[in-house]
């Protein structure tokens, strides 16, 4: 996962395949996931009022609410649910990845003026699990009963895309053998302060397995982990991802930070872009799992070339990028089977 | 396959290095202070285990929390003999608060922080040009559960060397928070004492060099046996004894270790009465047996609960524990609760012995547990 990372092949590290093989949103103006396809915002998708309620959202807080949304959305896209929406999977060792970085700053910062103005007792008990930020992942783990390794990724603009990699490394490692990554993010006035801008709600989750064990259970994958990095700058991290000597990349899926080195502009200049954070506002800790969603939903269309997401520049502290390529020929699905969820 | 730690360094309430914090467990004179950092008329709460860096006159400042991790990763790779240049060597922190008490600060009373101070990363990449830098908000576990993943980096060719680092502030929502949920409040926080009435913040910051078995240039304080991650999926807050007795075992098998193996147990020990009774009853089921047992302590008796990195300050302790043959006591421990009958909870003064394996757990709230298994070096 450095500059000298190894992860270089359609294969991860030791050599087991890892693809994506559900994918959920709880995605305001996005209906399906091949909408991501654009133009965005379209018709539809989530809507916060009507599909945040409901018995078992209570006394939870907002980002952990649509994390829960598209978690399930994703597992019933995977097929790991059944008609009672439980985890039928391996639950020992499915992992929880979850990308946010401002998931829970409306419960800390409302904490506070709540302390200001009526005092510690002016607190609710309830808001003790979102004082820290890896609420979300424990929310989603007892939902499913998911006992795997549980990570919460708060590592600013790539978080996504580095919880992500994380959750490969988990399967690769042998500490689990599925992973449901969820990136989220809350639109709150919190948020918005924050940011500078206005912030929407978002939230996306992907599902991960070796391609053994999906093709074992007769799962439809739809792309394949096929590198990462994290590194200095764009250069650095195309070459260190591979996708400067992989096959041709058909689709870019950038954060409009166009920061590219002479070598990468070139590589980069002729494909086809979509930045999500210009159509959809910004997206923070959910857009690199939304953008492994989009690159999914780029290679189940049958459309060529692999696809390379990347966030980050100069303005922040790294770029990361994350290469996908079509799965193994034998798994892969055609339009016409592939769910139109939600 | 076993790690080695080759660099070690630590900040909290009772010292600047690992050497003086294990110095001041085995003398163990109390270090509660009266709160600071917040208005204490505005809570039950009176004391803290705060590290004592802010301004003279009151009030508080941005950035603490990432001024002590850019401090022990610094002070860690020079004990490595490192260069600090860390362009081609991840850091990966575990942390439950991240900068949340600068956004407090920001949001309250516009103190100045920018977005990206928010993030662990900007300083990482400022002060050793670091890029492969992660941040995993791992709640209480969280330093563990980074330690477990750079070995696993480790083990899958992605890196030869990864520092491991945790660190916390006291927020004001997270104290305010556990000041209204805790009916009977501490004025100490007292692990596996019948009088222990619940936990108390600490502040402070850890942080190791692992390095690929061999592949250092410098002494190996230690070896990294094995980590375990897991989650209870049980409770938001509250531990869960099978899921802390999975944890341990699945350390115990990745380390190649049985229970009679063990000499030392680092306790999360967090002296909350929920904390202390699943632990110790899970330990008595897992060292039944096991001859004689280990030697356990606790040190958040005397650092507070240094939330994020507290796994790694115990295992920084149990690494000085081992290297001096000595235990420290868990301070103000006199009557152990009846779930710890059996333990070897060591009190009063420090114990000596001859220690080769040391067993470091930490619970986080989601019900995320790890244990890490680590060896002596000799």
């Amino acid at each position: 996962m450095n500059a000298t990372s190894t992860a270089r092949s359609g294969s991860g590290p030791n050599g087991r395949e890892v693809v994506v093989t559900g994918i959920g949103l709880a995605l305001p103006g996005v209906g399906t996931y091949g909408d991501l396809l654009g133009p965005l915002p379209g018709e539809g998708g989530f809507d916060p009022a009507t599909g945040l309620v409901g018995r078992e959202l209570r006394h939870k807080d907002r980002a952990s609410r649509l994390a829960l949304r598209a978690a399930e959305f994703a597992l019933h896209d995977a097929g790991l649910t059944d008609a009672d929406a439980m985890f039928t999977g391996a639950a020992d060792s499915t992992a929880v990845l979850v990308s946010t970085n401002w998931g829970n700053a409306d419960s800390v910062c409302e904490a506070v003026d709540t302390i200001a103005t009526a005092g510690v007792t002016g607190l609710s008990p309830l808001g003790l699990p979102q004082t820290s930020s890896n609420v979300i992942a424990g929310w989603v783990a007892i939902r499913y009963r998911l006992r795997g390794p549980n990570l919460t990724v708060s590592n600013g603009v790539t978080s996504g895309l580095d919880a992500v990699a994380w959750a490969r490394n988990l399967i690769t490692a042998g500490r689990a053998e599925a992973a449901v990554v969820v990136g989220v993010e809350p639109g709150n006035h919190v948020v918005t302060k924050i940011l500078g801008e206005q912030s929407t709600d978002a939230a996306v989750a992907v599902v991960l397995e070796p391609a053994d064990a999906a093709a074992s259970r007769g799962a439809r994958p739809s792309a394949t982990i096929a590198g990462y990095a994290r590194s200095r700058n764009l250069a650095e991290a195309l070459a260190s991802t591979g996708a400067t000597e992989g096959g041709p990349v058909g689709l870019w899926l950038t954060d409009g930070t166009e920061s590219a080195g002479a070598g990468a502009g070139r590589l980069l200049a002729a494909m086809r872009r979509i930045d999500l954070e210009s159509q959809l506002g910004p997206l923070s800790g959910a857009l690199g799992v939304l953008q492994c969603a989009t690159a999914a939903a780029h290679l189940a269309s049958g459309a060529a070339g692999n696809v390379l997401a990347t966030v980050g520049g100069p303005r922040h502290d790294a770029t990361a990028a994350l290469l996908l390529t079509p799965p193994p020929p034998a798994l892969r699905p055609s339009m016409q089977e592939r769910g139109q969820h939600p | 396959m076993t790690w080695d730690i080759t660099g070690m360094a630590a900040v909290a309430n009772i010292g600047a290095s690992p050497e003086e914090i294990f110095a001041a467990l085995c003398a163990g004179q109390e270090s509660r202070k009266p709160l600071k950092a917040f208005d204490p008329d505005k809570y039950r709460a009176a004391y803290a285990y705060e590290i004592d860096d802010r301004p003279e006159g009151g009030g508080d400042i941005p950035l603490r929390a990432t001024r002590w991790l850019t401090t022990v990763v610094r002070q860690a790779v020079a004990d490595t003999g490192l260069d600090e240049d860390l362009s081609q060597i991840p850091v990966l922190v575990g942390t439950t608060m991240r900068e949340q008490r600068s956004l407090e600060l920001w949001w309250r009373d516009d103190a100045e922080v920018v977005l990206e101070d928010l993030h662990f990363g900007t300083a990482l990449k400022a002060a050793f040009g670091a890029s492969t830098t992660y941040t995993f908000a791992n709640a209480c576990s969280a330093s563990l559960y980074a330690l477990g993943v750079a070995t696993d980096m480790i083990d899958l060719g992605l890196a030869d060397t990864v520092v491991v680092a945790g660190t916390d502030a006291a927020t004001e929502g997270g104290f305010g928070t556990l000041d209204r949920v805790q009916n009977d409040l501490p004025d100490a926080l007292r692990p596996f004492d019948v009088t222990h009435k619940g936990m108390l913040i600490g502040e402070g910051a850890a942080a190791v060099v692992v390095q690929r078995a061999g592949t250092g240039s410098g002494p190996v304080h230690a070896r990294v046996r094995g980590v375990s991650m897991g989650c209870d999926a049980h409770h938001a807050t509250a531990p869960d004894p099978d899921g802390i007795t999975r944890a341990v075992l699945d350390a115990h098998r990745r380390a190649g270790v049985r229970a009679s193996d063990i000499d030392l147990v680092m306790l999360h020990g967090s002296g909350t009465p929920l904390n202390d009774t699943t632990e110790s009853s899970v330990l008595r089921q897992i060292f039944q047996g096991a001859g004689a047992g280990p030697r356990m302590t606790a040190i958040k008796a005397m650092t507070g609960h240094t939330l994020g990195g507290s796994g790694l300050l115990s295992l920084v302790m149990a690494v000085l524990a081992m290297k001096e043959g000595t235990v420290p006591p868990v301070l103000g421990l006199t009557d152990p609760i009846p779930e710890a009958a059996g333990l070897g909870l060591v009190q009063g003064s420090p114990v000596s012995g001859d220690l080769a394996i040391a067993q470091v757990d930490a619970f986080g709230f989601g019900g995320i547990n790890a244990v890490a298994i680590v060896e002596a070096a000799r």
